[in-house]
């Protein structure tokens, strides 16, 4: 994995982030269930962090360097490690102070590979923890997420509107059919069960609602809606405070992207105990990037794709 | 033109569905009913179907051009609610034909309600034809989302109608919900039958040290002896650790509170009209909580008429002086009542030994030789106290207070010489019935199955007395003295009843 081991003091990665809260909702929007298992690469643009499930459902956290107060990457080669993701996240929690933004440095890795954090708020006290990590799987299934066409197929919605619509929707449950309709542009989610619900987001000036929309063909795709509730259920409320647009694109084969932004919020003051390296960008609003694609469902019946 | 989904409409009627045109914003041509509202209309209408809800799962509708019903039924068909709206209620209310008539499950509705009334700008009802299989619920949001709800309808819905003429009943009275809530909130939350024994006012004048408020209506908590609550689940290891056994401690109900208000009519209610004997009704507490929140939230009084035992209640929204409000929409309930009295088993003497009777009569049911503590009840029934006076009666009967403040609920007075006559008779009451109990175990037998066996009581458990609900069950008899470990005050002819909260947290 790295070299790390022959020289115990120059760690892979060393990083400190000022506010730890904007780590933890990032991590928070990717769960959605209680136990799984997260892939941790570290490479010199950032930490990214990809769980899966079933084949169907791939989830990425995208946390830039940018994010970092400081950033110090010495590995040859990118590491890759899993862990539990709800561990993490309980463990990063531990750090926050409401109210306060609390500091801490992430270490990879430790004497026994471990993942190691501490806090750096103050002078008299520490916290410190050890997270154990294990060899990931061999290959993590890439999506290859590739454009429908020459124009993408895409909108994007108010994240508030989105997790409000993917929530009614679980009153019929089972799959849930996304239409696009270039004239009049519209996006349409329609479940079917023992009732049925439609929810019809209209493209027009006057509305806010649709803060994007790009279709040149009509398209629809069916999801499993326990793979759609995953992409919103967990949104952060800074997310929903924040109410920027969360972007939905329709891939090839109709495999969804769902897209949100997390801010990751700098502290109101600097924090003495965090060095501050230079080349840090002095950005009002910074942003974790979450992705999620879900697979399609396959359609019995006419092919109804472009 | 443009055609909206077509899957809206039910395949059977692709002929009339044919017929439909579509404008952009999706209004269709209905030949059923049609109605929409917005604003506060939306609002009161939400109301109802959070009522309806907790009162049952079919909801019937039934559409004729004077007026709009919904009704339902509860389960054990002991509660039976109707809102009738007129047609000015909405902002749109079309009919075609005669009348339009079919149900839907509750839970579908308050699933369309779920978004908030503030964000939705106006919910419109269809139903495409008076055979269509789906009703449509469709909500344009402020936000610009639009949410149609496919709703499964049955066109035979079997719910009857009950029509029952306020002015048939004899008694009534009119509270307001916030007043009602208050009376209440002394019952234990989760009683599920209450009794109503009202009495007719007399006019005495009250005395000067206003003691004696007339007390004409009694709440009382019924709690149906054939019922059991399970109160604990313990695993416990055989003797060789072996195996495990799960020991269900079920005990009636005695371990409940039981609560009994008396208050004053002119007090709490708005009105209050009852003459001749005194009459009671039990009835079911969560429909009846189910409409007093329902009134509370619409910020109109409750009038409750009745007649006696064994004859239904009713219930609507008292309409103000102002006919506006409402003159366009209303709402009943109607509750069974038990047929049993509670007074019926009295002896027949008059009111004041009201009280005293029931527990005089079981008390001589059991033990022929039992002291007739009518008379301290008696005594104490004379010396009501202030506004509303509250008994908690949590072990044995213990004897009121007679000049205990409102909302002093601590009792602990000195008791008369026959209170200790009554646990005196109590323990020979218990002590006789030991041997033929087989539920409610007496101390005795308790430690030899400890382990294992017949469910016993457990020793924690608050064991209660109410000789009210007594009559039939001698193994509601208690040895007072388990009782009276944890909380009297080592003085055994003073019992003692600590306020309830520190009782119960004991346990």
């Amino acid at each position: 994995m790295s070299s790390s081991a022959v020289e115990p003091e120059a760690a892979d990665l060393v990083c400190q982030l000022e506010n730890v809260q904007g780590m933890v909702d990032s991590l928070s929007a990717v769960r959605w269930k209680r136990h799984q298992d997260a892939v941790v690469e570290l490479s010199e643009h950032g930490i990214v962090l990809i769980l899966e499930e079933s084949n169907c459902l791939q989830a990425k956290v995208y946390l830039r360097k940018e994010l970092f107060a400081q950033y110090d990457y010495n590995a040859e080669e990118r590491p890759r490690f899993g862990v539990s993701l709800g561990l993490f996240v309980d463990c990063l929690s531990t750090f926050t102070v409401p109210g306060r933004a609390s500091a801490i440095e992430i270490r990879y890795p430790g004497p026994d590979m471990q993942l190691l954090l501490k806090s750096l708020d103050s002078s008299d006290a520490c916290i410190y923890a050890e997270i154990r990590t294990i060899i990931p799987d061999t290959v993590s299934w890439d999506y290859n997420f590739e454009p429908a066409g020459s124009v993408p197929l895409s909108f994007t919605v108010k994240s508030a509107a989105l997790k409000e619509a993917i929530d009614d929707l679980e009153w019929p449950g089972s799959s849930i059919r996304i239409n696009l309709k270039p004239a009049p542009p519209s996006v349409s989610f329609r479940g079917e069960g023992h009732g049925d619900l439609q929810i019809d987001l209209m493209y027009n000036v006057n509305s806010d609602l649709l803060l994007d929309f790009n279709c040149n063909h009509p398209v629809s795709h069916r999801y499993k809606y326990k793979f759609l509730r995953a992409t919103t259920s967990n949104l952060p409320s800074s997310v929903m405070k924040e109410n920027r647009g969360s972007k939905l694109t329709i891939g090839r084969g109709g495999m969804l992207k769902v897209q949100h932004l997390v801010p990751v919020g700098r502290a109101p003051f600097p924090n003495p105990h965090v060095i501050d390296s230079a080349s840090h960008q002095q950005q009002p609003g910074r942003i974790a990037y979450i992705e999620f694609f879900v697979k399609p469902e396959e359609e019995e019946d006419d092919n109804r794709n472009d | 033109c443009h055609f909206f989904f077509f899957f809206f409409f039910p395949p059977s009627n692709l002929c009339v569905a044919a017929l439909r045109s579509a404008t952009r914003d999706g209004e269709s041509v209905v030949r059923a009913m049609e109605f929409s509202l917005s604003g506060n209309g939306l609002k009161t209408f939400s109301r109802c179907i959070t009522c309806l809800a907790r009162i049952g799962n079919e909801l019937a509708i039934e559409a004729s051009s004077s007026q709009l019903e919904f009704h339902t039924l509860n389960s054990s068909r002991s509660a039976y609610q109707s809102i009738t709206f007129k047609p000015g209620f909405f902002d749109v209310y079309t009919i075609f034909g005669a009348q339009v008539k079919f149900s839907v499950l509750v839970k579908a509705v308050c699933a369309v309600l779920r978004t908030p009334i503030q964000s939705i700008d106006h919910l419109r009802v269809q139903l495409p034809d008076p055979d269509a299989s789906k009703v449509q619920w469709t909500l344009e949001c402020n936000n610009g989302m639009r949410k149609a709800y496919s709703i499964t309808c049955n066109v035979e819905p079997d719910i009857q109608h009950l029509a029952l003429d306020r002015n048939g009943f004899p008694s009534s009275l009119i509270v307001r919900p916030r007043d009602l809530n208050r009376l209440l909130a002394n019952f234990q939350s989760s009683l599920q039958e209450i009794t109503i024994i009202a009495t007719e006012t007399t006019s005495l004048p009250s005395d000067a040290d206003s003691e004696t408020g007339e007390k004409a209506v009694e709440l009382r908590s019924y709690i149906d002896p054939t019922k059991g609550q399970l109160v604990s689940c313990e695993f416990t290891n055989d003797l060789n650790g072996e195996y495990l056994t799960a020991v269900l401690l079920t005990v009636d109900n005695d371990s409940s509170l039981h609560t009994q208000l008396w208050i004053d009519p002119t007090e709490e209610f708005v009105h209050y009209n009852h003459v001749g004997d005194p009459v009671d009704i039990t009835f079911g507490v969560k429909e009846w909580k189910a409409f007093v929140s329902f009134c509370e939230s619409c910020e109109v009084d409750i009038h409750l008429y009745f007649e006696k035992a064994g004859e239904p209640i009713l219930m609507a929204p008292k309409v103000g002086l102002s006919d506006a409000s409402g003159s366009n929409f209303d709402a009943t309930l109607v509750l069974a009542t038990m047929l049993t009295s509670q007074l019926r088993e009295e002896n027949p003497s008059e009111q004041p030994q009201r009280a005293a009777s029931i527990p005089a009569q079981a008390v001589r049911q059991k033990e022929p030789q039992a002291q007739p503590e009518s008379s301290h009840r008696a005594t104490a029934s004379e010396h009501p106290s202030d506004q509303t006076k509250i008994w908690s009666d949590l072990s044995g009967s213990a004897a009121r207070s007679g000049s205990a403040a409102a909302e002093d609920r601590q009792t602990a007075e000195d008791r008369n010489l026959s209170a200790t006559d009554l646990r005196q008779s109590q323990r020979l009451g218990r002590i006789q019935i030991s041997e033929n109990v087989p539920a409610g175990a007496p101390a005795a037998s308790r430690h030899h199955n400890r382990e294992k066996g017949p469910p016993e009581e457990a020793q924690d458990t608050p064991q209660v007395n109410d000789n009210a609900f007594s009559q039939r069950h001698p193994s509601n008899w208690v040895d007072a003295t388990e009782v009276d470990d944890d909380d009297d005050d080592d003085d055994e002819d003073e019992m003692c009843i600590q306020s309830t909260p520190p009782y119960c947290e004991e346990h």
